[in-house]
C-alpha cells in the first residue's frame, strides 16, 4: 500500500497560543477520502487530533474543512485527486475552537434569523390536514432545499469573510427557499432581514458558494433572486406608504 | 462551559490573489475602470460640442492620439468581457418561465448576445455610412 503526506494545521489553545503545522503520512489506495485520512491520523498517529465529522456520506455536514485553500467536505474529497501536498486547515472565517473544530455560532444564528421554516400564521388548514403542492409548486424551490448546513459557502464567501454579520449564503437561500414554497406565508416576516445592509445586499455576486458547495444548491442565484425579490418589496412599499 | 470571545479572523488584504476564480471576480469588478475613462470622454465630448466647432475639433484630435484609442480600446474589450459574465449569471438571477416551462438558460445568453449583435448592425447601419 502506497502513502501519501497530508499537513494538519493543528491549534491545541492549553498547549500553544499559536497554530502550527503538523505532517503525517497516511496510507492511501483509489478509495481513500480525506476523512478516512483523518481517522487513521486520530487512530494510529496522534490521538489529541480533533475534528467534526458523523455519516461519511455527504448528508451531515459536519467533516468541513479548507484542502489546499478550497472549503471541502472531508468525506467527499480524495487523496487519489491530489499529487502535490495536501494542506488541511479548518474552515476559513470562523474563530477556531482547536484544531479542524471551528466555532460555527454565527452561522447559527444568521440560520435563524431567516426564520427557516413553514410560516402560515392564518392557520388557513386543520393541523390534520395535509398540504398538497404540484410538482410544479416543488420545482421552483426544490433546488435550494438541498442545503445540509456544512457552512462551506460561508469560508468561500469573502464578503462574509469581511463583515461576519452578513447573513451569508446558506441562510440567505433558505430564506428564499421558504419565501418561494407555496405553502408557506412567512415571506413578509423573512424581507425586513433580506432588505438589511447585512442582508442579500452585501453580496457582490463573486459566487465561490456555488463552486464549492457539496450538494449543487447554487446559493449565489437564490441570494441575488432575493435581490430582485427585496428590490420589488422596497417599491410596492414605497407606492404603497 | 468558558466560551472564548468570539474572535473572527481578519480578512487579508490580497485574499483574490490566492484562487483564481477570485482573480477573475476581481477582473470583472475591475472592468469599471476603463469604462469610467470612456464615459469621461464622452461628457467631454458632449461639452465641447456645446462650446463650439472650435472645441468640437480638438476634442476629435484628442480622440484620435494613440493613447486614447488605446484606453478606450480596452474599454471596448472590458465591457464585452463585463457582459460576457453578465450574460452568464443573467439565467440564475432572473430565471424566465414561459408558460410551465422554465426557459433553458442556453436560450437567454444566446438570446441575449443576439441583441448585442443587433444594436451593433443598428450602429454601423447608422454611422458606416458616413
Amino acid at each position: 500500500m502506497t502513502t501519501k503526506q497530508i499537513s494538519i494545521r493543528r491549534y491545541l489553545p492549553e498547549r500553544d497560543d499559536a497554530p502550527f503545522w503538523q505532517p503525517f503520512e497516511v496510507p492511501v489506495d483509489d478509495s481513500t477520502s480525506l476523512l478516512d485520512a483523518l481517522h487513521h491520523v486520530k487512530e494510529s498517529l496522534d490521538s489529541s487530533l480533533s475534528y467534526r465529522w458523523s455519516c461519511r456520506m455527504a448528508i451531515c455536514g459536519s467533516c468541513g474543512v479548507m484542502v489546499n485553500g478550497i472549503p471541502k467536505l472531508g468525506c467527499n474529497t480524495f487523496l487519489r485527486e491530489y499529487d502535490a501536498e495536501i494542506r488541511i486547515e479548518p474552515l476559513a472565517h470562523f474563530p477556531v475552537r482547536r484544531d479542524l473544530v471551528v466555532d460555527m455560532e454565527i452561522f447559527l444564528e444568521h440560520l435563524a434569523a431567516v426564520k427557516p421554516y413553514l410560516i402560515d400564521d392564518a392557520q388557513q388548514q386543520e393541523a390534520t390536514e395535509t398540504y398538497r403542492q404540484t410538482p410544479q409548486q416543488l420545482a421552483r424551490y426544490r433546488q435550494f432545499s438541498n442545503c445540509i448546513n456544512c457552512g462551506l459557502c460561508y469560508s468561500a464567501c469573502p464578503q462574509f469573510g469581511l463583515n461576519p454579520e452578513f447573513l451569508g449564503p446558506a441562510a440567505l437561500t433558505l430564506a428564499h427557499r421558504y419565501n418561494l414554497d407555496s405553502r408557506d406565508r412567512g415571506k413578509a416576516q423573512r424581507m425586513p432581514e433580506l432588505n438589511r445592509h447585512d442582508g442579500v445586499w452585501s453580496c457582490t455576486f463573486v459566487g465561490f458558494c456555488s463552486q464549492v458547495c457539496p450538494k449543487h444548491v447554487d446559493p449565489a442565484a437564490a441570494v441575488n433572486q432575493g435581490k430582485v425579490e427585496s428590490a420589488k418589496h422596497t417599491l410596492i412599499a414605497l407606492f404603497k406608504g | 462551559m468558558h466560551k472564548p470571545p468570539r474572535a473572527h479572523p481578519p480578512l487579508p488584504r490580497n485574499w483574490w490573489l490566492k484562487h483564481r476564480f477570485f482573480i477573475a471576480y476581481m477582473a470583472r469588478e475591475a472592468t469599471v475602470l476603463p469604462l469610467v475613462f470612456f464615459i469621461a470622454c464622452l461628457l467631454a465630448g458632449t461639452v465641447a460640442l456645446l462650446r463650439g466647432p472650435d472645441a468640437w475639433q480638438s476634442w476629435l484630435g484628442f480622440m484620435r492620439s494613440p493613447p486614447v484609442v488605446a484606453l478606450n480600446a480596452l474599454a471596448l474589450a472590458a465591457s464585452l468581457y463585463h457582459a460576457w459574465t453578465f450574460f452568464q449569471l443573467f439565467p440564475r438571477v432572473m430565471p424566465l418561465r414561459l408558460g410551465k416551462r422554465a426557459v433553458p438558460a442556453s436560450l437567454m445568453v444566446a438570446g441575449q448576445w443576439a441583441g448585442v449583435l443587433a444594436v451593433l448592425l443598428l450602429f454601423v447601419w447608422l454611422f458606416g455610412r458616413a
